[in-house]
């Protein structure tokens, strides 16, 4: 089981900032994706505008394998605007 | 001042209350520097003809700090003479004309701590999980930086 950490656009549409999801231990950054949005339909619309940071780094969706290990962080990144 | 006390530091903070110029200035000051240069990013009241009541900043801080300590990495690679970088961004809401990202950077001659500021708030843009909304009279919205690269260009 992974942490989800939602923000931004994300969090209004999945209605919540972090859960614990169980997904498997290797897995495509695109498959994680859709597990996501199996959970959070809503998600859907902004499959375009975002990727994720596991374990603190960036990851675009697609076929990138993932080896997750449980407790590792998984967030979901709508574009940024700091500054 | 000791010497072992002037070693080159980076001082990076998120935080909620009101930021201070003074204060980010004091922290890269140094005697062996004859400059501080600074940036500081402050809220608009309009965007693209609609007026702006204010924004709100959120963070992925811990992933934020790990990126931001990136850039200043990075800063000391390209301009080694640089002697401080302090880096503080507001969370939370930030009224109109405050600021919400103070950047500066002290080194001995002042080319390197100009140039190592520009780039530090151009790759903050790019790089660092930090999300503002502009909230308008009737309605708001996320932004989203022209830097980032996963965000579609302007339709």
């Amino acid at each position: 089981a992974v942490s989800v950490l939602y923000f931004a656009r994300s969090a209004e549409l999945a209605g919540l900032r972090c859960e614990t999801l169980s997904v498997p231990r290797e897995i495509t950054s695109l498959q994680l994706w859709e597990e996501i949005v199996k959970v959070h339909p809503r998600l859907a619309v902004i499959r375009d505008q975002v990727i994720f940071a596991v374990r603190q780094e960036y990851v675009l969706l697609g076929d990138q394998v993932l080896v997750l290990q449980p407790g590792d962080e998984v967030a979901i990144i709508p574009p940024i605007s700091g500054g | 001042m000791e010497e072992s006390e002037d070693v080159p530091k980076d001082f990076i903070k998120l935080k909620s209350e009101k930021l201070s110029v003074d204060e980010v200035s004091e922290l890269v000051v140094s005697p062996s520097c004859g400059a501080v240069s600074l940036f500081i990013g402050t809220t608009r009241n309009n965007f693209k003809g609609r007026k702006v009541i204010h924004l709100e900043y959120e963070a992925y801080s811990s992933m934020a700090e790990t990126e931001i300590k990136k850039i200043c990495r990075d800063v000391r690679q390209k301009w080694p003479s640089v002697k401080h970088i302090a880096v503080h961004h507001r969370l939370g809401v930030v009224p109109i004309t405050e600021a919400s990202v103070i950047i500066a950077v002290s080194s001995p001659h002042r080319v390197e701590s100009l140039e190592a500021v520009t780039y530090c708030i151009n790759t903050l843009k790019a790089s660092v999980p930090i999300w503002k909304k502009e909230i308008y009279e009737d309605e708001y919205s996320w932004k989203e930086n022209k830097e980032c690269f996963w965000a579609n260009s302007e339709k």
